[in-house]
C-alpha cells in the first residue's frame, strides 16, 4: 500500500488515515503484533503447545478407541507404566540406541573433519559425499541397508566368500539387530557432525597450532590441547542434535525391523508410543508414555546443554 | 597428521574413507539399472547389461502410485515451505526487534518446540485436526508442518536479523513507509541467505518426512512420496530392481533441489553453528 493511496475514511476522532499509519509505525503496537507475530504464534499454539497440554490431560484418562466412555483415572497409567515390561524394555532400547548414536558420529565426525580440513576441489567433493545421506529420506536409507544387511545380502555374501560358514544375521538375530540399527543411524548422521566440526575447525586460528608446534608439541598433543578445546561449541551442537534425533528415531525401526526380531528387541520409546496410540488405539495410556518421553528428553537436553556450555565458557 | 608425513597420504586416506562410506550410496545407484535377479545374486556388481526397465516400470506402472505420490509431495512440500518462510520471517523479525516480556516468552516457547518429538503431540494433533475437519487432508498436513517447523524458521531468521541494520528500517519509516512495506521491500530481500537456508532445510525435511504424513494424511487418501515407498515395500518384495528404481525417483527431485542450492545450505548451517 503506497502512502499516497491511503484515503481518508470516516471514523471516530484520531483514527483517520494519518493516525492509523502513525500508530502502526510506533512502538510495539497491537496492530504490529497481530500482523507480524500472531499468525505464526497461533498455528504453533494450536498444533504444538495445546497438544502437549492435551497429552498430559489424556494421560490421566483411560481413553481408548473402543471404550465407549472415557473416565478420569488419575495417575494409574503412570503406575501401570512402571510395571509394563514392553515400556521398560523400550527405555532400555532407547538408552542403548541414544548412547551409540551420540558417541559414534561425534568421534568419527571429528576424525573425518580433521582429515578433510583442507582447501581444494577434492576435499569439497568428499564433504558432499559425507553430507549426502542427510538429504536422503530415512525410509530410503532404511530400505538400502535392509538389503545390505539381509541374511543373503552383500555383507554376508562377502563373509561367506571369505570362508565364514555361518555369518551373523545382522537384522534377524535379536542380540545383534539393535546394534545394526544404531550403526545405520550413525552412518546417516555422520555427515552432519562432519559439517559442524569443519565449521568449527575453520574458526581455529592456524597460528595457534604453529606456535604449539614450535614449542615442540606433536600432532596428538596439538589436537588434544589446542584444537579440541576450541571445538567445544561444535561438540555442544552435535551432541544436543544427536541426542534429540536419537530419542525420536521411529522411521528406521518401523521400516527395518518393525520392533523385532523377537519381542521388542529394537522397539524404541518413540516406536512404542505410536504403536500403542495408533495400532492398539489405547490413546490415554500412549499419552502417558508420550509425557514420560517428553520429560526425559527435556531433562536430558537441558542437563547436556548446561554441562557442555559450561565447558565452552571456561575456555 | 604430522608435518613429516608424505603429501599424498592425506588425499589417499580421505579418498579411501569416503569410498568406504559411500558404498551404500553406490549400491543404491547401480541397482537401479540392474535386473532384479542380478540384484539378489550380486548386489555389489556393476549392472550387466544395464537396463532401464526398472525405471520405465515404475514410471508407467498401472497404479500410477509414483505420479500421484509425487504430485502430493510436491504440493505439500511447496505449500508448507512457502507459508513457513513468510510466517517465520515475519515472526522472527518481530521477535528480534521487540524485547518486551511477551516477545521473550514467545521466543522461549518456540525454542522449546525445537526439541519436541512429533510422537509426543501426534495423538492430540489428530484430535485438533479432526475438529477442524482437516484430518486426512493435504491442508491438514500443511498446517501441521507449519506449526511444527515454525520454531526452526524463526530461529534461523531471528539469528540473521542481527545482520540487518536497524537504521535502514528507521530511515524507511522516516521516508513514510509502513511497517509492511519496510519489511517486504527492505528487510526481507536482505534476508535472502536465511530464506534460502530455511527453504532448503525445511524442503528436505518435509519431502523426506515419513511419520507425519503416515499418521495425518493416512493411507486412505493417498500417499506422499515416502509413505508411498513404504507402502510399496510389500509389492516390490521380490522385485529389488523396481524397489531401487522407485527410491531413486523418489529421491531425485529433492536431491536436485538440494544440489542447486547447496552452497547456501552449508552456509546457512554453519552460520547457525557459529552463532549458536
Amino acid at each position: 500500500m503506497a502512502v499516497g493511496t491511503i484515503h481518508r475514511r470516516p471514523g471516530p476522532a484520531g483514527t483517520d488515515a494519518r493516525g492509523r499509519r502513525d500508530r502502526r509505525r510506533r512502538g510495539p503496537g497491537l496492530w504490529h503484533f497481530l500482523t507480524f507475530a500472531a499468525p505464526g504464534t497461533l498455528v504453533y499454539l494450536c498444533l504444538v503447545l495445546a497438544p502437549i497440554i492435551m497429552s498430559v490431560g489424556y494421560s490421566l484418562t483411560n481413553q481408548a478407541l473402543l471404550r465407549p466412555r472415557t473416565e478420569f483415572v488419575g495417575l494409574r497409567n503412570y503406575e501401570l507404566l512402571l510395571r509394563d515390561e514392553t515400556f521398560l524394555q523400550s527405555l532400555r532400547v532407547t538408552t542403548i540406541l541414544t548412547l551409540i548414536v551420540v558417541i559414534v558420529p561425534n568421534v568419527l565426525g571429528v576424525a573425518v573433519a580433521v582429515l578433510l580440513d583442507r582447501r581444494g576441489w577434492l576435499y569439497n567433493a568428499l564433504r558432499s559425499v559425507f553430507f549426502t545421506p542427510m538429504v536422503i529420506s530415512s525410509v530410503v536409507i532404511s530400505v538400502i541397508w535392509t538389503r545390505i544387511l539381509a541374511d543373503d545380502g552383500p555383507v554376508n555374501q562377502a563373509l561367506r566368500a571369505l570362508g565364514v560358514r555361518e555369518p551373523p544375521g545382522w537384522l534377524s538375530d535379536p542380540d545383534i539387530a539393535l546394534y545394526s540399527l544404531s550403526s545405520i543411524v550413525c552412518w546417516q548422521m555422520l555427515g552432519f557432525c562432519v559439517v559442524v566440526y569443519l565449521a568449527g575447525l575453520q574458526g581455529v586460528p592456524q597460528e595457534l597450532g604453529e606456535a604449539a608446534a614450535i614449542d615442540g608439541a606433536g600432532a596428538v598433543r596439538r589436537f588434544r590441547h589446542v584444537t579440541w578445546p576450541l571445538l567445544a561449541p561444535a561438540l555442544t551442537i552435535n551432541t544436543v542434535v544427536l541426542l534429540i534425533s536419537a530419542f525420536k528415531i521411529f522411521d528406521h525401526v518401523k521400516v527395518i525391523t518393525n520392533g523385532g526380531p523377537g519381542t521388542g528387541t529394537t522397539a524404541s520409546v518413540a516406536f512404542v508410543v505410536l504403536q500403542e496410540g495408533f495400532v492398539e488405539n489405547r490413546t490415554g495410556y500412549a499419552s502417558a508414555e508420550a509425557v514420560v518421553m517428553l520429560v526425559v528428553i527435556a531433562a536430558l537436553s537441558v542437563v547436556t546443554l548446561r554441562i557442555l556450555q559450561r565447558r565452552e565458557v571456561q575456555l | 597428521m604430522s608435518r613429516s608425513s608424505p603429501p599424498w597420504l592425506r588425499p589417499l586416506v580421505a579418498l579411501a574413507v569416503a569410498a568406504i562410506f559411500a558404498i551404500p550410496l553406490y549400491i543404491a545407484l547401480i541397482n537401479v539399472f540392474k535386473q532384479s535377479r542380478q540384484v539378489a545374486a550380486d548386489t555389489l556388481a556393476p549392472p550387466a547389461p544395464p537396463t532401464l526397465d526398472n525405471l520405465v516400470h515404475v514410471l508407467t506402472g498401472p497404479d500410477s502410485l509414483f505420479w500421484s505420490s509425487l504430485r502430493t509431495s510436491v504440493l505439500v512440500t511447496s505449500l508448507s515451505i512457502a507459508v513457513l518462510a513468510v510466517l517465520s520471517a515475519m515472526l522472527g523479525h518481530y521477535l528480534a526487534r521487540h524485547t518486551g516480556w511477551w516477545s521473550r516468552a514467545i521466543m522461549v516457547l518456540l525454542l522449546c518446540g525445537l526439541m519436541i518429538p512429533p510422537q509426543v503431540i501426534l495423538i492430540p494433533v489428530t484430535q485438533v485436526l479432526k475438529s477442524l475437519g482437516l484430518m486426512s487432508t493435504l491442508q491438514g498436513l500443511v498446517l501441521f508442518n507449519v506449526g511444527y517447523y515454525v520454531p526452526f524458521g524463526v530461529f534461523v531468521f531471528s539469528g540473521f536479523m542481527k545482520a540487518v541494520p536497524r537504521e535502514l528500517e528507521e530511515a524507511a519509516a522516516i521516508d513514510g513507509a509502513t511497517r509492511w512495506q519496510t519489511f517486504w521491500r527492505i528487510v526481507f530481500p536482505l534476508l535472502r541467505p536465511a530464506t534460502a537456508s530455511v527453504l532448503i532445510f525445511l524442503g528436505v525435511w518435509i519431502w523426506n518426512d515419513f511419520l507425519n504424513p503416515l499418521i495425518i494424511y493416512g493411507p486412505r487418501e493417498g500417499t506422499t512420496i515416502m509413505t508411498g515407498v513404504y507402502k510399496s515395500l510389500g509389492q516390490y518384495a521380490a522385485d529389488f530392481g523396481g524397489m531401487f528404481a522407485l527410491m531413486f525417483l523418489a529421491t531425485l527431485p529433492i536431491l536436485v533441489f538440494y544440489l542447486l542450492l547447496q552452497k547456501q545450505f552449508v552456509k546457512g548451517l554453519t552460520g547457525g553453528a557459529t552463532k549458536g
